[in-house]
């Protein structure tokens, strides 16, 4: 899933403060599950945000809504309302989802409550880590499931570096060494052969370095949908 | 039937409801019985109730193998010959309209059968004739 942090506080009152009227707009999807902008947020925020000495001078109006995805531009175009009087909408999706509501709503500002930080799993309850950084070119079926392009600090795409130190990262904290993790597993699956294999460099045009990216589903959208 | 359900060691509590992060559940108190209250569609299906309840109350497999719910049942065409399953009766209506046709009812198959059988005869024997052959 998507996950993101609420913003520090005082990064969100400057970033309303012009407003009189601000829609606080949960998203229902990824930022739901990693409990940090669903509509319980965005009803937490707006009684955070309502609170008088957050603010200098009197707070907006807040307004509270939540919607299953912004990140959809027909769901949002034909399921978000406006509330008459808004100026702004307080969004806390994901970047995507910011960047959908800011389309369909231009010319009203939509501003970012959350940052968005990366694509993870839970690995246990309360608890999110990185797992793809959506390279394009996916390898994990050589790195057993361990994905040395999130994982590891560096990116290494063949072993780990010199600063791999019992099993941990050179970073610090306790971060594993990725590399680490991916030779345990592939002795486990005996499977340590993939290890042995060279990587090329690797492509970065299909992860982003050629510009954002497309998708295209043939046979959907045209003529069935608004665009 | 609520695909969120609880098994009987459900004390009220109210966890769940303090911790559904989609504002999910609701509860009312009325008449001196408390009722827990679900939206499934609010509900995110992240667990969250399920991992935050301490009575272990909630049967959240429910949430992730409900069964199928009828949505709409509609009058059947069939194909004509072999009765295999087309489109409904309403279907039929609207494509009628906008075709200003309404055709037969015939599955791929039997429409092309019945297409080739319409084409002109090339009679075998003509062909046969032609080749020298008696």
């Amino acid at each position: 899933m998507i996950v993101g942090d609420l913003k520090p506080r005082a990064e969100i009152v400057s970033a309303i403060k012009e407003y009189k009227q601000v829609l606080v707009l949960g998203c229902g999807s990824c930022v739901t599950v990693c409990l940090s902008g669903g509509e319980r947020e965005a009803e937490q925020l707006s009684r955070e945000l309502s609170q008088i000495r957050h603010i200098h001078g009197a707070p907006p109006k807040f307004e509270v809504g939540s919607i299953l995805r912004q990140c959809e531009r027909d769901l949002v175009i034909e399921y978000q309302d406006i509330p008459p009087g808004t100026d702004a909408v307080l969004s806390l999706a994901c970047g995507a989802g910011v960047q959908v509501l800011a389309d369909v709503f231009e010319p009203l500002p939509v501003i970012p409550a959350l940052n968005t930080t990366f694509l993870g799993g839970s690995d246990k309850p309360g608890e999110w880590t990185e797992k793809c950084k959506g390279c394009g070119d996916c390898i994990l079926i050589q790195t057993g499931g361990i994905c040395p392009i999130a994982r590891c600090a560096k990116s290494l795409f063949n072993g780990p570096c010199g600063g791999s130190q019992g099993g941990f990262c050179e970073v610090g904290g306790s971060r594993p060494c990725a590399w680490t993790q991916i030779v345990a597993r592939l002795k486990k699956m005996d499977r340590l052969h993939h290890y042995e294999k060279i990587n090329a460099t690797k492509d970065w045009t299909k992860g982003g370095a050629a510009g954002p990216r497309k998708r295209v589903r043939i046979g959907l959208g045209d003529g069935n949908k608004r665009n | 039937m609520s695909y969120f359900r609880v098994n009987d060691n459900c004390n009220g509590c109210l966890a769940c409801v303090e911790n559904c992060p989609a504002s999910a559940l609701r509860f009312s108190d009325r008449d001196n019985r408390r009722t827990l209250k679900h939206s499934m569609t609010k509900c995110a299906r992240c667990g969250q109730c399920w991992r935050i309840c301490p009575q272990k109350a909630i049967e959240f497999q429910h949430l992730l193998e409900g069964s199928w719910d009828d949505v709409v049942t509609l009058d059947m065409i069939r194909c004509q010959v072999c009765s295999e399953p087309l489109y409904s009766t309403v279907y039929l209506q609207k494509m009628a309209g906008e075709l200003n046709s309404t055709g037969e009812a015939l599955c791929p198959l039997h429409r092309q059968r019945q297409a080739a059988s319409k084409l002109p005869a090339v009679g075998l024997a003509r062909v046969c004739a032609k080749l020298g052959y008696k």
